[in-house]
């Protein structure tokens, strides 16, 4: 009886189609509002994901967030190293810093400082230089993304010479960095210029990035961390949490989005929701008279679903396309508000099951009427 | 006999009380012929098809069609109840508008566990004696009235249902029409082991029964019988 189902779908094509375009249209509202949360979410971690070879990170105890890093003294370096079951522990500073042009312009720039000697924390896709060209005089290496922005329809290339702390900087090399939170420009360069680019007297670190050895898990070694030196000591994961919560918390974008994702839902819940219902409802007859001809309840249950689950199939294919098309369309400008967008696959899966949902709770209300027919009514004319 | 209801009480509750509709059938539809159910509208004809086909439920007194009590079977017994045994023809033709004409009278075969291209050649083999054969890719928006109650017939009998149950066949068709369905469903649905009950009030039709039963108010107020000036009975029932 599927065969049934899915002709007196396809029937009435003016409602199929208003069918899985609302589908679609819902599902390309919640998996693009979905996406732009969630890449903004993984863009406020953009150091800890690029510093993937330390998996604790130790900090001032007051500090929340991954961009409040607050300078500690040098000297905490080595009170980390010395802790059992630290494999390595290296410095690594984070400032924002002015930048200024050859030709007198200014801006604000994200300036990550890596350690000088092993280079954790160096960017892990150079696309003009290598990580050797850090050892230059005045090296800096910028992301392409903000070499656009300074240098605006300027081809990348090294050579630049520009002053940040009203240091001399030249780039030397060009690398590529996912979205940040900021947004801002990102100069990479030693740890020891940095801090002299930032005008810092004492020769502080942001953050002390280490390494548990085999033997001893981060979450172990980040407490014992903890423990001896009075700072705090987070592993990778948990540090990336405590960053997401407080800007979760702080900054009002899960409001924001939460909003319109349920918007999303709502307004998917209802067109897909009203136009099954409606549809359901003008073939009420055609059910009837298959209900009176002695097709169970069962069957005519398993034929609506097939219908919704048909619809909502290619809804969701149509859908899911357009988001997808709409990242690809702009997640890889180089500057703007989508740049670094990107679907994560969780996106894709999530949206599906709730698309899958909301189509069969929308079955499950016009199933009812249809179910509870009278099939007596064939013969009231 | 093949139906027999005896002493059938049914009542609706409106907003304004309770109305009885039915105070006490005593009806029979023997097989092998064409009984005609007539009376004025709201008489309580359709609500007696109803009960007989199981389709309403909660009537007092006996029903009893080809030995099955109709009235003490469960909801679930009501479904295959109704497949196996009793065709149906709508007043409206009630084919599905998706479906095409060989495809809507293989509904109830496919319901009843064939497969669809055997169901579709029944179908088509069924259209092509009822002389639609050019028809059978057709939705039943391209066919006409006539058209569509001869594919709603061949939907009725395709499965060899004991019991025929019709609707006002004729209510939505010209005289000519109705005359040329009425010759196909005395030519087809009449067989020795199969009755059919008629619902109508055209009178035009009334010559095609062999037995005419007049309800009014809820009540049989006289049974006739036709004399005998139709062809004779097919004793194979639909001959497919």
């Amino acid at each position: 009886m599927n065969l049934v189902a899915f002709k007196i779908l396809l029937h009435d094509k003016a409602k199929y189609v208003a069918l899985v375009l609302g589908v679609s249209f819902a599902t390309l509202l919640i998996s693009q509002q979905s996406a732009i949360f969630h890449s903004l979410m993984h863009a406020s971690t953009r150091d800890i994901l690029e510093a993937n070879q330390a998996d604790i990170w130790v900090m001032k105890s007051s500090v929340e967030t991954l961009d409040q890093g607050y300078p500690i003294a040098e000297l905490s370096v080595n009170r980390v190293r010395s802790i059992p079951g630290v494999q390595w522990a290296v410095p690594y500073y984070q400032s924002t810093a002015q930048l200024r042009t050859e030709d007198g312009r200014m801006k604000l720039v994200q300036l990550v400082g890596i350690d000088d000697l092993s280079m954790v924390g160096a960017p892990q896709e150079m696309l003009i230089g290598t990580l050797d060209d850090f050892h230059q005089p005045d090296a800096i290496v910028m992301d392409i993304a903000g070499y656009t922005n300074i240098f605006p329809g300027v081809e990348p290339t090294v050579g630049a010479i520009v002053e940040i702390g009203q240091r001399r900087a030249v780039v030397a090399g060009i690398c590529y960095i996912g979205a940040s939170w900021s947004g801002m420009p990102r100069v990479y360069t030693r740890r020891s210029l940095a801090v002299s680019m930032a005008r810092e007297t004492l020769n502080p670190v942001t953050y002390v990035l280490a390494r548990a050895d085999s033997k001893h898990s981060p979450e172990e070694v980040a407490k014992k961390i903890t423990k001896a030196t009075g700072l705090k000591a987070r592993t990778r994961a948990e540090f990336m949490g405590d960053t997401r919560t407080w800007i979760l918390k702080y900054s009002g974008i899960a409001e924001n989005f939460g909003i319109t994702i349920l918007m999303g839902v709502v307004i998917g819940v209802a067109i897909v929701g009203q136009t099954f219902y409606m549809f359901s409802v003008e073939n009420l007859k055609q059910f009837a008279t298959l209900k009176a001809i002695g097709i169970s309840n069962w069957v005519i249950l398993r034929m609506i679903m097939t219908q919704a689950l048909f619809v909502s199939t290619i809804g969701y294919c149509l859908g899911i396309g357009a988001a997808n098309f709409f990242f690809a369309m702009t997640s890889t400008q180089l500057s703007g508000g989508l740049r670094g967008m990107f679907m994560d696959p969780s996106i894709f899966i999530g949206s599906g099951i709730f698309i899958v949902l909301v189509t069969l709770l929308a079955c499950v209300v016009s199933v009812r009427k249809v179910l509870t027919v009278d099939p007596a009514v064939v013969f009231r004319g | 006999m093949s139906v027999i209801c005896k002493d059938v009480k049914m009542a609706f509750k409106t907003a304004a009380g309770s109305v009885n509709v039915l105070k006490g059938v005593d009806f029979t539809a023997p097989a092998g012929m064409l009984t005609m159910l007539v009376g004025p509208s709201g008489c309580g004809k359709t609500t007696l098809i109803s009960l007989i086909a199981g389709l309403l439920r909660g009537a007092s007194g006996s029903m009893q069609v080809f030995g099955h009590e109709v009235s003490s079977m469960s909801a679930a017994m009501l479904v295959p109840y109704r497949l196996k045994n009793i065709g149906f023809i709508f007043q409206q033709y009630n084919l599905l508008a998706g479906l095409t004409a060989s495809e809507n009278v293989a509904v109830p075969l496919v319901a009843s566990g064939f497969d669809w291209p055997r169901a579709l050649s029944q179908g088509k083999e069924l259209l092509e004696k009822l002389g639609l054969g050019a028809h059978t890719n057709k939705l039943p928006s391209q066919l006409s009235g006539g058209q569509q109650q001869r594919v709603a017939i061949a939907r009725a009998l395709v499965h060899s249902p004991k019991l025929l149950l019709c609707d006002e066949p004729t209510a939505a068709l010209d005289g000519q029409a109705g005359q040329a369905v009425m010759t196909l469903l005395r030519e087809l649905a009449v067989a020795e082991d199969r009755a059919a009950i008629v619902v109508t009030h055209d009178p035009r039709v009334y010559s095609f029964a062999d037995r005419v039963v007049h309800m009014e108010d809820g009540l049989i107020s006289k049974v006739e019988t036709v004399p005998d000036q139709k062809p004779p009975v097919d004793p194979h029932g639909t001959s497919h």
